[in-house]
């Protein structure tokens, strides 16, 4: 069978998708997925660089990592809180992006970081990521979850295999929802290395901390234990 | 070459034939589809799980959070509270929910699905389907789709296997005000349901005058969920689900 323009082996699909013609969608014999049983993990470690080293930061990301040119991003964050009978509240994270504002909200679940090995070089907790529709905010609301606080990210994501390194600057929202007049936390930025795993892959904070040594000493990236600064 | 489909969806209950059960009842209808000329085309499934919020200040009435999937939209999965915002999300929003298990508990006896399969009649897609629940069959559904290409651009050979549903290539671009359309799925159910046809479903009876609002989606699902709600209601006279 002669490898054709669309590329597909199948002779039936490759007549039929040269042809133009649309395939008929196939039946659905299956049950749907109905989500994922595996528990995702995400790793991460944390440092920050004053303003001024930002572009020297940059320079030595671009030269490490996969992507000639950052992907820049500015996003609007919401943390909402659900108080319950007992127990800390439940939180969860809302994000849209305020450059393409018409892409879907990204909801997301961290829950407490794996207490357990303490050679273990990045901090480990299970993550759940959503794509939700504009809706959003109004069904958590619905849901009995409240808005805690907001703030507008914005900065450059890089990457590195499934290592992702997220450098941004943190605005305080002045005025609630208007995204528009916002306040820099801080003269410096925020520089995240993250990798979503399923569980039980210890190779990857390895992967992680050898890449933390190359961007040493501009920045120390280190494993923080969020719940040590827990309001 | 751009297909521009236009949906109008209508999903009713059909009643058990006197003196057969819903499996015969199902069969009859698959037949008078099949003497009409409908092809079939594999099955689908639509299921809605309850959850209802723990923790509720007493007075306050506990609030029903609906979960429900569509085998048409496999990735997706629909959130809503009834008369309340709804929400679409990608498939690990139930992963979300067993995370939320004390907050939010899944009423899981109270799990509806109803399964059948799927037939293609020209600009119409019919589904049969049995509605179960906790195992036991409650009744039938029957949904109704009438899509209307219209081909936008003429660059390729006229296509001769249309696309079924809204596909994310393919740009949605309703064509026809509903009240219209609602008239012309009508007659045709009457081909084979004969009187036991229902009148415009009330998710279009609420909607302005005007264009078919892009949540097309989200009309369907609640008529689905009026409808196990519905037969929830019918044959347990003493649910304990509110």
């Amino acid at each position: 069978i002669q490898p054709c323009c669309c590329g597909s082996n199948d002779s039936i699909k490759k007549k039929r998708l040269c042809a133009g013609e649309k395939m008929e969608a196939p039946p659905v014999t299956v049950m749907p997925v109905t989500g994922g049983t595996i528990n995702m993990m995400e790793y991460l470690l944390q440092g920050s660089v004053l303003d001024q080293s930002l572009e020297s930061l940059l320079h030595r990301l671009r030269g490490l990592c996969d992507n000639m040119e950052p992907e820049s991003f500015i996003d609007h964050e919401l943390v909402y809180l659900l108080k319950g009978q007992q127990g800390n509240p439940f939180i969860l994270r809302a994000r849209r992006s305020l450059s393409h504002p018409t892409s879907p909200w990204h909801l997301r679940y961290l829950g407490q970081p794996e207490v357990g090995d303490k050679s273990r070089h990045a901090l480990v907790r299970n993550c759940v990521d959503v794509a939700a529709s504009h809706s959003l905010p109004e069904f958590l609301n619905e849901m009995g979850f409240r808005m805690d606080h907001e703030f507008v990210a914005n900065g450059h994501i890089f990457r590195k295999g499934a290592m992702k390194i997220v450098v941004s600057k943190l605005s305080r929202i002045l005025v609630p929802g208007n995204t528009d007049n916002t306040e820099r936390l801080s003269l410096s930025y925020l520089v995240e290395l993250s990798v979503l795993a399923p569980a039980g892959q210890d190779t990857v904070s390895e992967d992680m901390r050898s890449f933390a040594e190359q961007l040493k000493p501009l920045v120390h990236l280190e494993k923080i234990d969020p719940s040590k600064q827990r309001h | 070459m751009m297909l521009v489909p236009c949906l109008s969806r209508s999903v009713c209950q059909v009643p058990v034939a006197e003196g057969k059960s819903v499996q015969q009842t199902v069969d009859i209808l698959h037949k008078k589809l099949e003497q009409l000329g409908a092809v079939k085309q594999g099955s689908f499934c639509v299921d809605c799980e309850t959850y209802h919020a723990t923790g509720n200040v007493s007075g306050n009435p506990t609030k029903l959070l609906y979960v429900m999937h569509n085998s048409e939209t496999p990735l997706s999965c629909l959130a809503l509270f009834e008369g309340g915002p709804c929400l679409i999300a990608d498939a690990n929003f139930d992963v979300l929910m067993v995370k939320l298990k004390s907050h939010f508990q899944n009423a899981k006896g109270h799990k509806v699905e109803c399964r059948g399969s799927r037939y293609r009649y020209c600009d119409f897609l019919i589904k049969v389907g049995t509605v179960t629940m906790s195992s036991s069959a409650r009744g039938i559904s029957v949904e109704v789709c009438c899509i209307r290409v219209r081909v936008e651009t003429l660059d390729f050979p006229a296509v001769t296997a249309l696309t079924l549903g809204v596909f994310p290539q393919v740009e949605y671009c309703p064509c026809v005000v509903p009240g219209d359309c609602w008239n012309l799925v009508k007659e045709f159910m009457q081909s084979f349901l004969g009187s036991s046809v229902p009148e415009l479903p009330s998710v279009f009876a609420a909607k302005p005058e005007g264009l078919f609002a892009p949540a097309d989606s989200v009309d369907t699902m609640t008529q689905y969920l009026e409808l196990f709600n519905k037969l929830r209601k019918q044959q347990i006279p003493g649910s304990n689900v509110r």
